[in-house]
């Protein structure tokens, strides 16, 4: 796991753009975290972790305006954590 | 403590709904060998671990199993909706919905793992809406199935070579 970078293979900034573009991170997340659970030496594996968390944080505000995220991320004037559509309809996908 | 994340994991998006083809995937909810099994399985072995890394593989993996779980509710509905009770009566599927309270697929699926009962479901599903998130289930597994392998060798790594058994047998003198 040496020099591997992040190549986002979406783009777009609407909603669901940006809910494929935060999945495909996650997903790089994700597979990342359990390998390091494995292997907590691994310093490459580290520093492609931290280059992932900070490229999240962007994509995360932005889709949080459209849609929040989680509870924590309902900052706008209205409840839009209750609004249509919800992530196992097809309209989110 | 869990936070919900508002997205799947992996996208689906099924245009034409199947109710004999959601019969076939229910098994892989709530069966023997369904993400939540897998999902409770994982997180309740965690507290006695005495590994942090395999401590830490058991709650990751626990916890994206119940993000395949969501995924896997998400085929399901998408493949029933907008179905009537009429479509709904006379199919395999019928007695999900009329027969539910009783626990119906926790006792009726079969005893494959999880990744055999993904590839069954491979070679019964022509539906490629369906085929590419239960693909990318499947690869998960294989994922998962790699973590704890290292986790089996980092437990394995950790014996006392004094005591061959993954237990001490002095417990129980």
């Amino acid at each position: 796991m040496t020099n591997r970078r992040f190549a986002p293979a979406f783009s777009g900034n609407d909603q669901a753009s940006l809910t494929r573009r935060l999945q495909a991170i996650d997903f790089a997340i994700q597979d990342t975290v359990l390998y390091l659970d494995a292997y907590p030496d691994d310093a490459d594996a580290l520093d492609y972790y931290r280059s992932l968390i900070e490229a999240r944080a962007g994509l995360l505000a932005a889709r949080s305006k459209e849609m929040p995220l989680t509870v924590y991320d309902n900052t706008g004037t209205d409840w839009d954590w209750v609004k249509a559509p919800w992530p196992w309809q097809p309209e989110a996908n | 403590m869990w936070t919900y994340d508002r997205k799947l994991q992996y996208p689906v998006k099924i245009k034409t709904p199947n109710h004999n083809l959601a019969s076939i995937i229910i098994s892989q909810l709530g069966g023997p060998d369904g993400e939540l099994a897998a999902s409770m399985r994982y997180l309740n072995q965690r507290y006695s671990m005495p590994y942090g890394e395999v401590t830490g593989i058991l709650t990751d993996v626990g916890t994206e199993e119940l993000a395949h779980l969501e995924m896997v509710g998400a085929i399901l509905y998408q493949l029933t909706r907008d179905l009537s009770p009429d479509e709904i009566a006379g199919t395999p599927f019928a007695t999900y919905f009329v027969d539910h309270t009783v626990g119906v697929y926790p006792v009726s699926a079969s005893g494959q793992k999880a990744r055999v009962t993904y590839d069954n479901i491979i070679r019964l599903c022509d539906d490629p809406d369906v085929l590419d998130p239960i693909r990318y289930l499947r690869e998960r597994e294989i994922v998962h199935y790699q973590r704890f392998g290292d986790a089996l060798r980092i437990a394995t790594d950790h014996m006392n070579e004094k005591n061959f058994y993954a237990i001490n047998p002095s417990y129980d003198q």
